[in-house]
């Protein structure tokens, strides 16, 4: 709690909370204080010098000033409202004021609301051009330097929230303006086209091009007669008090064909929320809300950009039936009446658990709850799985022998917060990348410590203060040998161990063989290094640990993940603020795919099939008896199809012929299957083994929910109607179950919540109602709605309430022949998604990147002959891919780096083995080695110059507003009216 | 043996049966909005009669063009004033108050009869300064001169307060500095 302190405000004695500053305390009070460049994400800015008031007798910034006991502020003296009309006057020199014809004029223009706010009807400063031609250059957003204001909110957003360090305003030459990296077109630069900029700009100046030309009534006219147009605009205005008047009246009527609807992203996990302006079909912006509880503004590119695939050509609209060579559109009686009878026969012939379900984690928790309900309760078997199989079981898998809940310890907050972040075998900055940005944030404004373990230096490595590259697949080995000498120095925490955690004892007597000198042997990393890891844990208060596929898709990925869990116990990082462990979920909705029961061994909730108590409960509310044996996986499915014990499959939103491992192996099983059901947005590579293709609806054309990697359920709205005769996968499912005989009648997918709710303990309190708009709910949610942003506060989820400390070992990678001497790391891009199903539709993304391509070291290009561009073949024992070589030194010595973006012969998983990890069946895809040929040497370099990786990024802490104070020409308006005063006076 | 196959036979619907669902749609919509499309070919009709259909058409079919004539034409000074003036004079009738504006144009309107009527009189009777000074006493000459006496007081008094509400900011600020310069 923050003492309270007394303050006076224009005369009136009132008390307000302490520890904040004079703008914040006036704004919870009716006193409106004009504030252009102040945004309550970025803070005080300080550039805009229209928030000045007058505290103890002194001309302020509010934006700036902490109150203190006692102050006495004056906000409505001639002198004060002189001041702030000063500031104003120099924004209005730099921004032209044309609202009727411009395209932000909805309603949340900064500027317009200040002019409106302050009543000036003129100028004392006329508006002058800048010397400067509006860059057009970059495909999502454009800059107009005539209209922008100089408040540096870009600049803040760029530098200290998503810190790609792009932007910065150059204060020193005559017309300062926003500039790129060291003054080069936006497209060129280091730019991640992130959106943060368009997304905080208060005005028109930086605006994403959906919007340019669409938004307004009067805006998409030509350039010819659009600029006599806001000559005359400009030339009757008899003040701006009647122009404002009109250019509201043409806000408020856009709102009449532009919709804006709530939704959650659907690509990684981080989940983050925004509104969505659409204008029939068309997407004119994403617009992210300081409310949304996952990223409040920021985005990535694909979440700020990357939409057009919703309105690709593509797509399909209607179900397709295998005829001959080639799918016939049929109608939806026609395909699902098929798909009933298949799947009836074969359940006839050969039993229920010849058919299998393979749910999405791109689809909604209501369709994975279907999804799996239509295969337990309709069909009669557990088969049912979801390719969290493919990447993070084996996390879900470490957290349950440690604590318990199989999701994030705490929230996005927590790692914000966090002393000490430590990133394990993931590329954060690129997977989760609105995630990273609070890391980054942290690391460079809060002093918060970054260890990096990984084989290859991202960005986050880059930035870290310790990065330390072991060989691959043994992370184990030093967790297990910084684990034992903090145990060893007396570094543990005792207290937390005896009173929260079980299993010291022998968890310690495992841990002996894992001594600094053996973990030197095995991870090649030095014995003072770990020491230094070890100090830097002991040294924080709090602890987070970020992990992701680098840890997981190796053979003992389930025991790494245990043994980060076991680190972060025996150091009493747990269920406190800033603590604990965070596998990073890599689809939108992995976590709540498993957490509505698509998995071959667990209901919703993670309550066990092989319980009787629980498939009593699940008999009572779906009427049928649950079979009682676990199912198959996926990985044992694709096993199932070779040897013939599996005929039929129901496969929704995931195109499992590429991004499973092996993929040959798997191409081979779905051709022996007898019938082979396909849902998906597009004709994919493993629709096109299917017999029936079902067209599905994306998130932004139905209704649910996702959960994000926090364990977050958040609500996404209906913004578009279904293309063609695509359905909503829920609907989907529906009317295929009520063809096999079930009576469901879903009308909304918060029937199917509900239903999931009453019979799941985890998510209990789960509602619409209170999942409206943004609000949110993290589970486990508790029948009064009450939800668990930390977990484990209250004790660990097992009988005795203590968590347990769990011995593993470290498992040796595969071993591969010595020809095949090149070690294939491989895993995600910033800007594309998976097999780039979706992103590729993205032309702005694909002019930037257009390619898969492979990372080759600096050594190995020597060694080889290989420059960029040049075109190489990597085989493996399964197969192999072509792709185009780029040099760096992102990858060092005999490790290359294959993005998995590509459905064509540059698909990663043409090299990948069906090897596993022992616990968990998910995919060993880390381990890999291939070996190398030149196929042509000079080619053409992949990477476009304009791609972001070639810029030039010019660090810095915000927008160095100092420097705008020491110009010549600048006088701090206070000091101006002052000084007009004693001249005058 | 399921191969990989990617080509999809559209389901390729016959001019026909195009044409049919087409009519169908609109037939539906017709009668959903029966009532509407009725009012609204009426209104059709009345505009047709008077040849605004046409001059409608004209107008749209070269929309581009027509826009930047009448842009062009109205960024000229003239057009430019008297935008400018009529949103001035659109500010000032806002702020007339016609309640107490009312009994004064009744009586402006009796006194408009009466100099017609006298007007139509005017060949019978010559006015000179005695007469005007006699009719002072006429009761109703001399409500009429309270009247205007009024006024003329009303407009002297100080406007301080209305030019505020009318005048731009910067103006009003020179005007108060010169205040406490006094």
């Amino acid at each position: 709690m923050v003492a309270k302190i007394q303050v006076n405000i224009n005369g009136i004695d009132v008390d307000v909370s302490g520890d904040q500053t004079v703008l914040q305390a006036l704004n919870d009070t009716s006193i409106e204080v004009p504030s252009v460049c102040y945004h309550p994400s970025l803070g005080a800015i300080e550039t805009c010098d229209t928030c000045i008031v007058k505290v103890n007798g002194e001309f302020v910034r509010a934006c700036s000033t902490k109150l203190n006991n006692g102050d006495s502020i004056d906000t409505f003296s001639m002198e004060v409202k002189e001041a702030q009309t000063k500031g104003m006057d120099q924004l209005l020199y730099n921004h032209e004021l044309y609202c009727t014809v411009c395209d932000y004029n909805n309603g949340g223009c900064e500027i317009h609301n200040t002019v409106k706010e302050m009543k000036i009807n003129h100028q004392a400063i006329p508006f002058d051009k800048k010397p400067y031609m509006v860059d057009n250059s970059h495909p999502f957003y454009r800059y107009d330097p005539d209209q922008c204001i100089l408040c540096g909110r870009c600049v803040e957003a760029c530098q200290d929230v998503q810190v790609t360090e792009t932007l910065t305003i150059d204060w020193e030459r005559e017309r300062p303006r926003v500039i790129w990296d060291n003054d080069v077109p936006i497209n060129e630069s280091s730019c991640v086209s992130c959106g943060h900029c368009s997304t905080v700009c208060p005005c028109n100046a930086m605006m994403e091009k959906g919007m340019v030309g669409e938004a307004g009534y009067l805006t998409g006219i030509e350039e010819e007669t659009l600029r006599p147009m806001i000559e005359i605009t400009k030339n009757v205005e008899t003040g701006y008090g009647s122009i404002l008047t009109i250019s509201d009246m043409e806000a408020d009527m856009r709102d009449e064909r532009i919709k804006k609807t709530k939704t959650v992203c659907t690509y990684c996990g981080v989940g983050c929320s925004f509104d969505i302006w659409t204008k029939g079909r068309e997407i004119l912006k994403v617009d992210p809300q300081v409310d949304a509880p996952a990223n409040g503004i920021s985005t990535c590119v694909k979440g700020k950009f990357g939409w057009d695939y919703v309105n690709s050509e593509e797509r399909l609209t209607k179900p397709l039936i295998r005829e001959g060579d080639a799918f016939r559109e049929a109608e939806w009686e026609e395909a699902l009446n098929l798909i009933a009878e298949k799947f009836t026969e074969v359940k006839n012939e050969y039993g229920p658990d010849a058919l299998s379900f393979i749910s999405s984690s791109k689809c909604t928790n209501e369709e994975s709850y279907l999804m799996q309900k239509l295969g337990r309760a309709v069909i009669g078997t557990n088969n049912i799985d979801n390719c969290s199989r493919y990447c993070q079981t084996p996390a879900t898998m470490g957290l349950f022998r440690t604590v318990g809940h199989g999701g994030d310890a705490g929230s996005i907050k927590d790692i914000e917060m966090a002393e000490l972040v430590i990133i394990v075998g993931s590329n954060t900055a690129e997977a989760h990348p609105v995630l990273a940005t609070r890391v980054k944030s942290s690391h460079k404004l809060n002093g918060q410590k970054l260890i990096v373990s990984d084989l290859r230096k991202h960005e986050m490595a880059d930035r870290s203060d310790l990065f330390i590259q072991p060989k691959q697949s043994t992370d184990i080995v030093w967790l297990s040998a910084v684990t034992k000498y903090i145990i060893d120095q007396g570094w543990a925490d005792e207290k937390f161990l005896a009173e929260k955690v079980n299993g010291r004892e022998e968890f310690v007597k495992n841990l002996e063989p894992y001594t600094l000198e053996y973990a030197e042997e095995v991870t090649g990393i030095e014995k003072d290094t770990l020491v230094k890891v070890a100090e830097m844990i002991y040294e924080a208060n709090s602890t987070s640990i970020l992990w992701a596929m680098g840890v997981t898709q190796h053979s003992g990925g389930s025991d790494t993940s245990t043994a980060i869990s076991n680190l972060l116990l025996v150091t009493g990082n747990y269920s406190k603020p800033g603590a604990g462990a965070y596998p990073l979920r890599g689809h939108n909705n992995v976590q709540g795919a498993s957490d509505f029961g698509s998995m071959p061994d667990r209901l919703p909730g993670y309550q066990k099939v092989t319980d009787p108590e629980v498939r009593k409960k699940f008999k009572k509310g779906w009427g049928v008896e649950i079979p009682a044996e676990p199912g198959m996986n996926n990985h044992d499915m694709v096993e199932g199809m070779h040897d013939g014990t599996l005929k039929a499959m129901y496969l929704k939103g995931e195109d499992m012929g590429i991004v499973d491992a092996n993929i040959n192996h798997v191409h081979e099983a779905y051709k022996k299957l007898d019938f082979f059901v396909v849902q998906d947005l597009f004709l994919t590579r493993t629709a096109e083994f299917a017999d029936v293709v079902l067209p599905a609806s994306p998130s932004l054309e139905k209704e649910g929910t996702f959960t994000n990697t926090e364990r977050r359920i958040q609500r996404l709205y209906r913004a578009l109607e279904p293309l063609g005769d695509s359905k909503p996968d829920w609907q989907i499912i529906t009317e295929l179950a009520n063809k096999l005989g079930a009576d469901w009648n879903y009308n909304h997918p918060s029937e199917i919540m509900s239903e999931a709710a009453m019979l799941t303990p985890l998510v209990a309190g789960v509602t619409y109602e209170r999942l409206e708009g943004y609000n949110s709910l993290q589970w486990p949610v508790a029948p009064d709605g009450t939800d668990t942003p930390l977990l484990f506060k209250d004790g660990f989820p097992f009988p005795d309430g203590k968590a347990r400390l769990y011995s593993v070992d470290w498992t040796k990678p595969i071993e591969y022949d010595e020809k095949y001497d090149i070690h294939v790391n491989n895993g995600r891009l910033l800007e594309h998604f998976h097999e780039g199903n979706m992103t590729y539709q993205s032309e702005g993304i694909t002019e930037k990147t257009p390619s898969v391509f492979l990372e080759v070291s600096e050594e190995l290009a020597l060694e080889r002959g290989i420059k960029d561009g040049t075109l190489v073949r990597l085989s493996s024992p399964y197969g192999n891919v072509k792709v185009k070589a780029v040099v760096t030194d992102r990858v060092k010595g005999k490790e290359v780096y294959l993005p998995m973006n590509d459905s064509g012969e540059g698909a990663i998983n043409l090299l990948t083995s069906s090897q596993a990890d022992k616990d968990t069946d998910t995919p060993a895809y880390k381990e890999t080695q291939a070996k190398l040929e030149i196929l042509q040497t000079d080619g053409v370099n992949p990477l476009p110059k304009v791609n972001h990786r070639n810029g030039n990024p010019q660090p810095q802490i915000g927008v160095q507003v100092e420097r705008k104070w020491a110009r010549k020409d600048y006088i701090f308006p206070g000091d101006q009216v002052k000084k007009e005063r004693k001249t005058n006076g | 043996m399921a191969e990989p196959i990617n080509k999809i036979k559209r389901i390729e619907l016959t001019e026909e049966e195009k044409k049919r669902l087409e009519l169908e749609e609109l037939e539906n919509a017709l009668l959903e909005n029966k009532d509407a499309i009725m009012e609204s070919l009426k209104i059709m009709e009345h505009m047709h009669d008077r040849g605004i259909l046409e001059l409608l058409s004209g107008l749209f079919g070269q929309g581009d063009k027509v826009m930047n004539t009448l842009v062009k034409a109205m960024d000229k000074p003239e057009s430019v004033n008297s935008i400018k003036n009529i949103m001035l004079l659109g500010g000032t009738i806002g702020l007339i108050d016609v309640k107490q504006l009312e009994p004064l144009l009744i009586r402006l309107n009796a006194g408009i009869a009466r100099v017609a009527d006298d007007f139509e009189q005017e060949d019978e009777k010559k006015t000179g300064i005695f007469q005007l000074i006699k009719s002072l006493k006429d009761p109703d000459v001399s409500r009429a001169m309270m009247i205007m006496v009024t006024f003329l007081k009303g407009m002297g008094e100080t406007t301080e307060e209305l030019k505020e509400e009318m005048q731009p900011k910067e103006q009003r600020k020179q005007e108060d500095n010169s205040k406490t310069r006094n």
